[in-house]
């Protein structure tokens, strides 16, 4: 668990952040949203203090973060950047094997973690283990990055923008990738991104913050729903504020189970979205659908009334 | 290629006097066209010995130096080095050496520090750039995982600089083997005596001969430190 309690930070006569507070439950991933320069890197630095605060305390598990060895501290957060801070000299396994080795753990159980993880992240152990980063994709040296930030298996686990360099395709993969992986080892994150949809798909809370201080948090759903001001508001999609919400809702939640009737020809798959789901049926101009399975067998049906849901007129 | 050159140097080191009629074609006139005050091999050793000892301290000196104004405790003296390393640079080597006289005497002494002061620069100069040069994420990400100062200078710093303090360390060793060739004017004898011996009695024969060595001597260090800067960007893992 990670409490802010009024945490403030000044640069010289800016106030970067400015008296913010904050609590990220166990287990709870926490997007960071804004508009540059609004102090997100820099609450996210005071965690596992790369950045020391000026006011305020910063908690973890109810300790303040001071009462703790800077390095011990940062041993055991788990830290992934966008430009991924690869060592150059070092192999992907050395690299991912770095805090491990800090942390003098025995060679095979370093190795055997290496390996554990590289699988985890979908890097052929063969094919990467012994690569430099600059032989390297993107995305392979962000799943590196990742790995690195997992390998002493940390309760937390700090990112700022480590999707933000991908293209979009990469980036999707990740994300998805990145939720699967969180549905397993239910770390504690703070997550910072630009990318509203990312931070609405992965985010358990959302926090939105404007000139060092927090303007509003709460579920994604929430803030979709309740935009305390303009800014929040437009950040959040403004008119695209629908459809964003759609896109975080399934087509299983809303389908019925086959009916009588014939069956709509067009199909969506049930783990599809209901944005998805909609512009399916705007491209085919069809108001029904049915839904698949994996295996593309029917399994239900949706209508664009039920898909409207609890909106519907 | 350094095998060859050393090879070459050693030859010729033990064999010029064998090439007598050689340079008797460059002074005809002359009754002597070998030098002979010491041997060639004697000299060859007084010269390395004398860069070695020069290099060996401008390196320890030099990035110990580089290093420590890097660090957060020293980072004041920093533009006060990376000036005075720059600057240095411009200073010509025989004032040094002219300075260095009157306070260390003749002899050996004074064109070691000559040499220690001259190589320093490309050193501290080169260690300042490859430390400054790395990225600013490359520390940060070093410290977000926990890694210690000590541990940051030792396996992320140093190794990813190391070219270009080694590129400094290779100019360094190099000029000075061919300043070295001084000191035989302060009476350091070394392969500068032939030179300057040849010069004063007007025999061509000696400067080259003195040449020919310092120059072999230079392209065999030159060369070795080509081969070790190629084999460290074959396998850059160590760390
Ligand atoms: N080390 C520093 N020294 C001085 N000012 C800083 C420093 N780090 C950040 N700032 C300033 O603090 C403010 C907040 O910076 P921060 O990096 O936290 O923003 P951010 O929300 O992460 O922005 P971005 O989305 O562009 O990454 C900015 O105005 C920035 O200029
Ligand atoms: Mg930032």
């Amino acid at each position: 668990m990670i409490e802010l309690f009024d945490v403030t930070k000044r640069f010289g006569h800016e106030t970067a952040v400015d008296s913010i507070s904050l609590r990220v439950e166990k287990g709870e991933l926490c997007a960071l949203v804004g508009t540059s320069g609004c102090g997100k890197s820099t609450t996210l630095r005071m965690i596992n203090r790369l950045i020391e605060h000026d006011g305020g305390e910063v908690h973890l598990d109810g300790q303040p973060v001071r009462s703790f060895d800077e390095v011990a501290l940062r041993r055991r957060i788990g830290y992934v950047i966008q430009s991924t801070g690869l060592f150059p000299h070092w192999t992907v396994a050395r690299n991912i094997g770095l805090v491990p080795r800090l942390l003098k753990w025995p060679k095979a159980r370093i190795r055997q973690r290496v390996e554990e993880l590289m699988q985890l992240l979908g890097l052929p152990v063969t094919e990467f283990a012994d690569k430099y980063p600059r032989q390297l994709s993107g995305g392979q040296a962000q799943r590196v990055g990742v790995a690195r930030a997992l390998a002493a298996d940390p309760d937390i686990l700090l990112m700022d923008e480590p999707f933000g360099a991908l293209d979009p395709i990469t980036r999707k993969t990740l994300q998805h990738e990145m939720g699967e992986i969180q549905a397993r080892l239910h770390k504690t994150i703070v997550f910072v991104t630009h990318d509203m949809d990312e931070a609405l798909a992965l985010a358990d809370r959302l926090v939105v913050m404007h000139q060092g201080r927090i303007v509003q948090q709460g579920k994604p759903i929430e803030l979709l729903h309740d935009p305390v001001n303009p800014f929040v508001e437009s950040l959040l999609g403004g008119m695209d504020r629908g459809l964003k919400e759609a896109a975080l809702i399934q087509v299983s939640e809303r389908m019925l189970p086959l009916g009588p009737r014939l069956l709509a020809s067009e199909r969506i798959a049930y783990g599809a979205t209901l944005s998805q789901a909609l512009s399916v049926m705007l491209w085919h101009g069809v108001d029904r659908l049915t839904v698949v399975d994996e295996e593309d067998i029917p399994i239900g049906e949706l209508s664009l009334r039920r898909l409207l849901g609890a909106n519907a007129a | 290629m350094p095998v060859v050159w050393l090879s070459l140097l050693l030859l010729l080191t033990v064999g010029i006097e064998q090439m007598e009629w050689l340079f008797r074609l460059l002074e005809p006139d002359k009754r002597q066209v070998i030098y002979a005050r010491a041997s060639f091999f004697a000299l060859l050793m007084q010269h390395v010995l004398v860069v070695g000892i020069a290099s060996l301290l401008a390196v320890i000196i030099g990035v110990g130096a580089a290093i420590a104004v890097t660090r957060p405790a020293g980072r004041d003296f920093l533009p006060l080095v990376s000036q005075l390393a720059s600057i240095g640079q411009t200073f010509p080597p025989v004032a040094v050496l002219a300075l260095a006289v009157p306070v260390l005497g003749f002899g050996t002494l004074p064109i070691i520090v000559a040499l220690l002061l001259y190589g320093l620069l490309p050193i501290v100069r080169n260690t300042l750039a490859g430390i400054g040069g790395i990225e600013p994420e490359m520390r940060e990400a070093a410290r977000a995982m926990g890694i210690t100062p000590g541990q940051i200078l030792r396996q992320v710093e140093l190794p990813l600089a190391a070219p270009v303090i080694l590129a400094g360390i290779r100019t360094s060793v190099t000029i000075n083997i061919a300043t070295a060739a001084l000191g035989a004017t302060v009476g350091a004898s070394n392969l500068g005596d032939p030179i300057i011996s040849g010069i004063v009695n007007g025999n061509t024969a000696y400067i080259v001969q003195g040449a020919l060595l310092i120059g072999l001597l230079a392209l065999t260090v030159d060369s070795a430190f080509e081969r070790l800067v190629r084999q460290r960007q074959l396998t850059p893992a160590h760390g």
